[in-house]
């Protein structure tokens, strides 16, 4: 305010002044009054105006909170606070955040290890163990509305979102989204329950994961809040069990993705790709026929889910013979392991023009399922070899098989049992399956569409009955 | 706890309501801006029940806007360590509920939910006795005691218990 209009200034001050006096009796029913119409309007942007606290202000009753006498004996934090004690506390260093649960929750190392050891006690006496399912290819197939052009068909047999326990193709408009769920996955969820406290683990999105889990499990029997989105993981672009609360030994994990499962390949079940829609066939780089395209849907007593279950029902029901034995050592990734080892065992495998040239064999994809199924590979002929892998049938191997009445087969016959979890007729996997032409891109990347028995010779021609399989093309 | 105490704000008004109703004016930008706000020190204002004083206003350089010192009485609450509350029930799960009374929400962890009773999941997630007779859900009502708190600028968080005499359940939605 300037000097020289201090005078107008205070004469203003004063009327100001006199305005205030006028009504103070009336502040009460003013108030009143101002309430109720207040309730109804929406609450300004806030000015710079500060509360300045003129009376009593409360002292905090728990200003014991200070920062480096921690409650040493909790682990477990909700915003912040020890759930135990109530004490505030710097977040541990060592510790997880269980978003899924509570986007508050925090839990320390030692708490976690403490609950997984409770938990997984009182989950085994029940006699069930943790199952991992992961959605996209493994549970269900999704595709954006927007890559649907090709599908438009398929809008008209959308089912209802009403009662979605009894449909199986959706269109979920406010997600943008259709979704298939997989042939046998209701039986498959009814029948797992009964042996595993099952969670949803997906890549997608929370949004996303929440609303599958409702497609999947509408009556909220199977998951509860176990729905874990990759919002809720600890490392990018990777799925950990360190957001589970059971020890690892008691995980099993189903997905079709091997490389989310870095850390955890022990507890994984890898499982064959479903593909629905065509885009998700293209987002693979696949050329070939989607499910829908083909208007052949994955077998429901012969899919990847009826496979599925019944190794669960196996692996459950080793597990839990050895458990009852001695159950310090049992260990369900054991289990898993030898249960596949059984496979091809005592096959011996030698491989010819199966893999590129100068190619380190031991860990291509083929070399490594066969070893996974208990076969022994080799590279050399030798007269214990069973089976001679090859892509064409004029190979000097190729030939030497058909002379010693070794087995000769196209590379589907390992993918085939690797998926199927039993040895596969080999018959149906001879060299003519493989028509001249095609050639082979190597399975790691490339699992595809189709039923268990790719580049099988079931049914006349393989190419117009059964979704062509992407490793041969 | 409620408490009712004298409150000052510093409050800004526009010139266009220096006038017959610059009171009123005043008044009702107080309770628009107070009302249902939170704060560290005092907990949440529930409602001004009266004006105290306004003081000399101050007139702004340059905008023209008048600052007046206002006093004003009004009831707050503000949970304590050690108070005992009613709450209802919003969220159970396996880690414990979450439960609010008005505007402030509280956790009870299943360490301190009694050791009978057990979580049960599925379609209404809830912790149950043995026997049954007693039950904690969702809506549920219950008695509990706060033992810790924190308090930020807009909303106050309490952990509480239930595992002591007299606390728990006060009412069971699903036997109304
Ligand atoms: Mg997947
Ligand atoms: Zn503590």
């Amino acid at each position: 305010m300037r000097e020289d209009s201090s005078d107008a200034a205070d004469d203003f001050g004063a009327i100001l002044a006199a305005a205030l006096e006028s009504d103070s009796e009336e502040d009460i029913a003013v108030l009143d009054s101002k309430r109720v119409r207040m309730c109804k309007e929406e609450e300004n942007a806030k000015t710079d105006e500060s509360q300045s606290s003129a009376s009593l202000g409360f002292s905090e009753s728990n200003s014991d909170i200070s920062k480096d006498k921690a409650c040493s004996h909790h682990g477990e934090f909700m915003k912040g606070l020890c759930v135990v004690c109530g004490e505030m506390h710097p977040m541990p260093s060592s510790g997880v955040a269980f978003r899924y649960i509570h986007p508050d929750l925090m839990l320390a190392n030692s708490e976690i290890d403490q609950r997984r050891a409770r938990d997984t006690e009182k989950l085994l006496s029940q006699k069930k163990l943790y199952l991992i399912l992961d959605l996209d290819h493994t549970l269900l197939n999704s595709t954006p509305l927007s890559l649907m052009t090709h599908e438009e068909y398929l809008k008209a047999r959308e089912d209802s979102l009403q009662d979605v326990s009894k449909g199986s193709l959706f269109v979920l408009p406010h997600m943008h989204i259709a979704t298939k769920l997989r042939p046998f996955v209701r039986t498959f969820l009814e029948e797992a329950s009964a042996m595993f406290e099952m969670y949803i683990y997906t890549m997608g999105a929370r949004p996303y994961a929440l609303e599958m889990a409702n497609l999947l499990d509408p009556d909220k029997k199977y998951f509860d809040a176990r729905v874990i989105s990759r919002d809720d993981g600890t490392q990018r672009h990777q799925k950990g069990l360190d957001v589970i609360l059971g020890e690892e030994s008691a995980v099993l994990v189903l997905d079709d993705t091997e490389n989310a499962w870095t850390k955890h390949k022990d507890n994984l079940i890898l499982m064959e790709r479903y593909h629905y829609f065509s885009s998700s066939c293209r987002q693979f780089g696949f050329t070939c026929k989607s499910h829908s395209q083909l208007e052949h849907d994955e077998s429901k007593p012969d899919g990847a889910l009826a496979t599925a279950i019944s190794v669960l029902n196996q692996l459950h029901s080793t597990f839990f013979a050895v458990f009852e034995a001695e159950p310090s050592v049992a260990d369900v990734r054991q289990v898993l392991k030898s249960l596949q080892k059984g496979i091809l065992k005592g096959c011996r495998l030698v491989f010819s023009r199966v893999f590129p040239t100068k190619f380190p064999v031991e860990s291509h994809p083929v070399w490594r399922m066969a070893e996974q199924l208990g076969a022994t590979c080799s590279e050399r002929m030798e007269q214990t070899v069973t089976h001679v892998v090859a892509m064409d049938a004029g190979t000097g191997k190729s030939r030497w098989a058909v002379k010693e009445k070794k087995f000769l087969v196209n590379p589907g016959w390992v993918e085939a049992c690797y998926y199927g979890w039993k040895r596969q007729p080999e018959d149906r996997f001879h060299l003519a399956c493989l028509l001249s032409g095609f050639y082979y891109e190597g399975i790691g990347t490339l699992s595809g569409a189709g039923p268990v028995g790719k580049s099988s010779c079931d049914g006349a021609d393989p190419n117009v009955d059964v979704p062509a399989s992407p490793l041969v093309r | 706890m409620f408490f009712h105490i004298v409150l000052e704000r510093n409050m800004q008004l526009h010139p266009r309501y220096f006038g017959r109703n610059l009171r009123d004016h005043l008044v009702t930008k107080l309770m628009k801006d107070v009302e249902g706000t939170c704060s560290g020190r005092h907990g949440f204002v529930v409602a001004i029940t009266g004006i105290e004083s306004v003081g000399k206003g101050l007139i702004r350089d340059g905008t023209g806007f008048v600052t007046f010192p206002v006093k004003y009485q009004c009831i707050v609450f503000r949970p304590f360590k050690g108070e005992i509350l009613e709450a209802v029930v919003t969220m159970v799960n396996k880690m414990g509920f979450f439960a609010e009374a008005g505007p402030v929400q509280m956790f009870v962890s299943n360490h301190l939910i009694p050791d009978d009773m057990e979580f049960q999941s599925g379609d209404v997630p809830n912790y149950t006795t043995s026997d049954g007779s007693v039950k904690i859900q969702k809506d549920s009502e219950v008695r509990l005691k706060i033992i810790g708190t924190r308090v930020d600028a807009t909303e106050i968080f309490c952990i509480g218990t239930i595992k002591d005499d007299f606390l728990g359940v006060i009412n069971d939605p699903a036997t109304i």
